[in-house]
């Protein structure tokens, strides 16, 4: 088994660039995810990994080996990969048993072997019940399953996920997002995860890799990529994030709407533009005005709805700039009335540039 | 049905709309079944007494007994089974290794060929036996000609010989493939390029992903097929008419027709159709089994696009070969037919110096039974698929919206024309108008119900499919927001289906065009079309002027087809015309 390098690995179709040159580290034993929209690269990314698909520029190694360079591309049966497919990618014409054991029966393993394998990987994927039935018969749940223990029987060098879950209903994606990292711990195999939904990468993912127009914006543990978003597409795209503009009054204090608000992140220059983001939820909401007048902004609420659980809210400053608030649940405060908002310095995360 | 009552009575005028429509739906749809129980049912159920029956129309098996102990029938029995079984593998053989090259390989000129195979199927088969008669005859064949002038063989050599059984399959199967190229193309380009990906990332090497998935995966496909095929070369009266008859031997179809030509014995030629009849309706049967089994339903979500063969080195010599066996439907017999069109003497190549409109002129101008024949075929081309559409749209409207209890009797009797053959369709209608109280021999009649019957099943399939492509819900929203069913029906349905409507139009009209087995049995002299008429020809050796009008049919078809594939009905193109045997 093997670390997986991307470098600089760049896939143009004509005009367009579905790739441009994404550079990524996967260690041994790694799960890495692909995070980003549709159409932002991901599962471009992963079939050239696969080797479906050769690169304009830039090269792939696993272990060292070249496998995908412009010059020359590995096919993907020769690289000891397995991958799983949105569409699970099941054959019809062949048993749950036989769709599992097909990886072992091209590697000419002997009978003995073949049967112990599919036996264990089977009642690992609990599915020994329903081995002589077709997919045809079988619920998505059950499909995807199978799709599992066909790609782990094989004991890949790296496994490939592409959008794993997304033909499964809510309940059931919840339950195998957990049993994918229950299956990654327990192999450690060299994984890359493919998906929209930042939920089943925070779950899953060792490191997460938010890509969008064909780069890699931001990439670290689930945590980092979270607490400290260094791009606004990052900062909106990973639960829901407040964008404040603003201009730089010294190294760290930004005028937004008129008044200071301290922030934390990268230093700043004074006169520049900067974009802060703040979370839903990170931002106190008040009726009185505050005794310091220290990163309060003043608001008016323009919408309110009670959602249970908590309150959410939306203000206008007085520049016009929208903002969402998620409150506690206990006060209600009509829309159109003014309100006092308080944004930590330690939540104002200054964005890069861009 | 809760929703949709309440929607009614909250307009006012609804109640009484939707009681007459109760009122008229039961008359409606027994005036329809009885409408189409005449139209297969009388035929048929004549076809069955006569074949009982003796001269003098007392009861016996005598007719059964003739036919599976007179050589005269026997043999053409085993003759048609050899062609069929012959027709069947040739196709496969071809088609299939055409198709996967097309659909999923990086062969240069791919979609040309996948183009000119669909469209080699304008060709009527007896339009191509008759051009491949223009090439291959022993003597005046051009092929052989130029075979002798290169080897300076005697005159009374020859390369081929198209009069004889394998220059019959030779023909046949020339015709017959593209319809097994379509299915096996379609198949693989609606297979998801995963299920191949999928078994490449387990390390399974080209070929071995073509062995284990694609070719399973492709096999049901194959064999449906490979019974088109069969069905094809069974049902087939053109071809052999024109190959068979100058070789000595008979097929089951120009057997039957045989026995029509005087003295005509309508009984043993009802007997013969039967054993016709029964093994399409079988073969149908088998043909829904090789496509329904084991759920070869796509499964799961998104599929990508498949991802191509590379051919490298072999790129060249796939699309030679490509282009090698489009020859054989298509660039000789046209060829052929153009030189015979515009020379003086067919089995003379045309030269500018030579070059003539001496035919053309003669057929239009000269020949007297041109015109009428053309304003037979355009007329009853016209009414069968005006009728024809109708009467389908009609049906495929109550069987899709179950409009009326017992809707699926009307949709089995929609499609039941598709188990007969055309000539054994021809006989029973033969037999069913000679007599009172409908004695329509001898009308332009018999020969529009003729159409429409044959026609009705492809009709009725397309039609059905483009309503069940109009989601109920979309009538619904319309009756929601106060619209009457009928007002939806004009509002929503029916622009939605119009280009379906269009299409099934062009395709009955070009398929009466084409259509010769049963107009071969059921003209006069009065009523000829101009299938029969190019048919007839043959007789008196015109081959300048058959060339003329077999050119004029193709030209006539592949505008008509044209103008049906720019309303969307180009990928049904393959299915409805599987269905009209020449």
């Amino acid at each position: 088994m093997a670390a997986v390098e991307l470098k600089g690995l760049t896939k143009r179709y004509g005009e367009t660039t579905a790739v441009a040159e994404v550079s990524l580290r996967i260690e041994h034993g790694q799960l890495v995810c692909l995070l980003g929209p549709s159409g932002c690269g991901k599962t471009t990314t992963l079939r050239l990994i696969a080797g479906f698909i050769e690169p304009s520029a830039g090269e792939i190694v696993v272990g060292g080996k070249v496998l995908s360079s412009p010059q020359r591309t590995v096919p993907p049966e020769g690289r000891n990969m397995s991958m799983i497919f949105q569409s699970y990618a099941l054959w019809p014409h062949m048993t749950v048993a036989e769709n599992v054991a097909y990886g072992l029966r091209i590697r000419k393993l002997d009978k003995a072997t073949i049967e112990g394998k599919l036996k264990a990987i089977l009642s690992t994927a609990h599915l020994e019940a329903l081995a002589d039935r077709y997919p045809g018969e079988l619920s998505g749940g059950q499909q995807q399953r199978v799709s599992l223990a066909r790609a782990l029987v094989v004991e890949p060098e790296t496994l490939l996920l592409d959008e794993p879950l997304s033909n499964l209903d809510a309940n059931l994606r919840e339950e195998m997002r957990f049993e994918i990292r229950r299956l990654h711990d327990r192999y450690r195999y060299t994984t890359v995860y493919v998906t929209h939904d930042q939920a089943e990468a925070m779950t899953t993912a060792d490191l997460i890799a938010v890509m969008n127009h064909g780069k890699v914006e931001q990439i670290g543990p689930p945590e980092e990529i979270y607490g400290r978003p260094r791009s606004e597409f990052v900062a909106r795209f990973i639960g829901g994030s407040n964008i404040l503009r603003g201009s730089a009054i010294d190294d760290a204090r930004v005028t937004v709407a008129g008044a200071p608000l301290r922030t934390t992140g990268r230093p700043l220059q004074a006169g520049r533009p900067v974009a802060l983001s703040v979370r839903q939820h990170e931002i106190a909401i008040a009726n009185e005005k505050p005794q310091s007048a220290d990163n309060h902004l003043p608001a008016v609420v323009t919408r309110q709805v009670f959602l249970g659980s908590v309150r959410d809210y939306t203000v206008a400053l007085d520049d016009k700039t929208e903002l969402r608030v998620t409150a506690p649940p206990g006060r209600n405060i009509a829309p159109g009335q003014a309100v006092w908002l308080h944004l930590p310095a330690e939540q104002c995360r200054a964005l890069a540039e861009e | 049905m809760p929703a949709s009552s309440r929607s009614e009575a909250a307009t006012a005028d609804l109640p009484v709309r939707s009681s007459l429509q109760l009122d008229l739906s039961r008359p409606i749809l027994i005036a329809v079944t009885a409408l189409l129980v005449v139209m297969i049912a009388l035929p048929m159920g004549w076809l069955i007494v006569y074949s009982l029956s003796d001269k003098q129309g007392t009861a016996t098996l005598g007719n059964f007994v003739t036919l599976f102990t007179d050589p005269s029938f026997v043999d053409p029995l085993i003759t048609t089974l050899i062609i069929a079984v012959s027709v069947s593998a040739i196709c496969c053989i071809v088609a299939a290794p055409l198709g996967w090259l097309v659909a999923r390989t990086d062969m240069p000129i791919r979609r040309i060929v996948r183009t000119l195979v669909m469209a080699s199927l304008v060709t009527p088969p007896f339009v191509g036996a008759i051009a491949w008669e223009m090439l291959a005859a022993p003597n005046s064949g051009l092929l052989n000609q130029l075979w002798r002038s290169l080897t300076g063989m005697p005159s009374d050599e020859a390369l081929f010989d198209i009069y004889s059984l394998t220059g019959l399959i030779f023909v046949i199967a020339c015709y017959t493939f593209p319809y097994v190229f379509i299915l096996v193309a379609n198949a693989l380009d609606r297979m998801p390029g995963e299920l191949e990906d999928a078994s490449s990332m387990l390390g399974a090497k080209t070929w071995q992903t073509a062995r284990r998935i694609t070719m399973p995966l492709a096999l049901p496909t194959l064999l449906a097929g490979a019974l088109v095929a069969f069905l094809q070369a069974l049902n087939l009266f053109g071809s052999p008419a024109i190959l068979a008859i100058p070789a000595g031997f008979h097929t089951l179809t120009t057997r039957i027709w045989s026995l029509f030509q005087f003295p005509p014995k309508p009984e043993l030629a009802a007997a013969a159709s039967l054993p016709l009849l029964l093994l399409t309706i079988l073969l149908l049967r088998g043909q829904a089994l090789a496509l329904g089994r084991r759920g070869y339903a796509v499964l799961g979500g998104k599929y990508g696009e498949p991802r191509l063969v590379r051919l490298g080195a072999w790129r060249l010599p796939a699309a030679a070969l490509a282009l090698l066996v489009l020859a054989m439907p298509l660039f000789l017999p046209y060829a052929a037919l153009f030189n015979s069109a515009f020379s003086r003497v067919a089995s003379r190549l045309v030269t500018l110096d030579t070059i003539t409109l001496h035919n053309v002129r003669f057929t239009f101008l000269e020949l007297s039974s041109t015109m009428p024949a053309l304003k037979n075929t355009f007329l009853l081309a016209t009414l069968s698929a005006t009728l024809g559409a109708v009467l389908a749209l009609l049906i495929a409207y109550i069987v899709a919206r179950r409009a009326v209890p017992g809707h699926r009797v009307l949709a089995f009797l929609a499609t039941a024309p598709l188990a007969i053959p055309g000539i054994v369709l021809g006989v029973g209608l033969f037999l069913a108008y000679t007599r009172p109280p409908l004695t329509l021999y001898g009308t332009l009649w018999i020969l529009l119900i003729a159409f429409i019957t044959i026609e009705l099943p492809a009709a009725y399939q397309q039609l059905s499919s483009a309503f069940h492509a109009v989601h109920p819900e979309l009538e619904e929203a319309g009756r929601m927001l106060g619209a009457s069913r009928l007002r939806t029906l004009a509002d929503i349905t029916a622009p939605l289906l119009r280009s379906a409507v269009i299409a099934t139009w062009c395709f009955v009209f070009v398929a009466v065009i084409r259509e010769l087995s049963a107009a071969v049995i059921l003209f006069t002299s009065e009523t000829k079309v101009l299938s029969v008429l190019i048919f007839d020809l043959k007789e008196s050796g015109d081959v300048g002027a058959i060339a003329v009008l077999s050119l004029t049919m193709v030209g006539i078809t592949t505008v008509v087809v044209a103008v049906a594939n720019r309303f969307g009905g180009g990928r049904e193109a393959g299915r409805l015309h599987a269905r009209t045997a020449g």
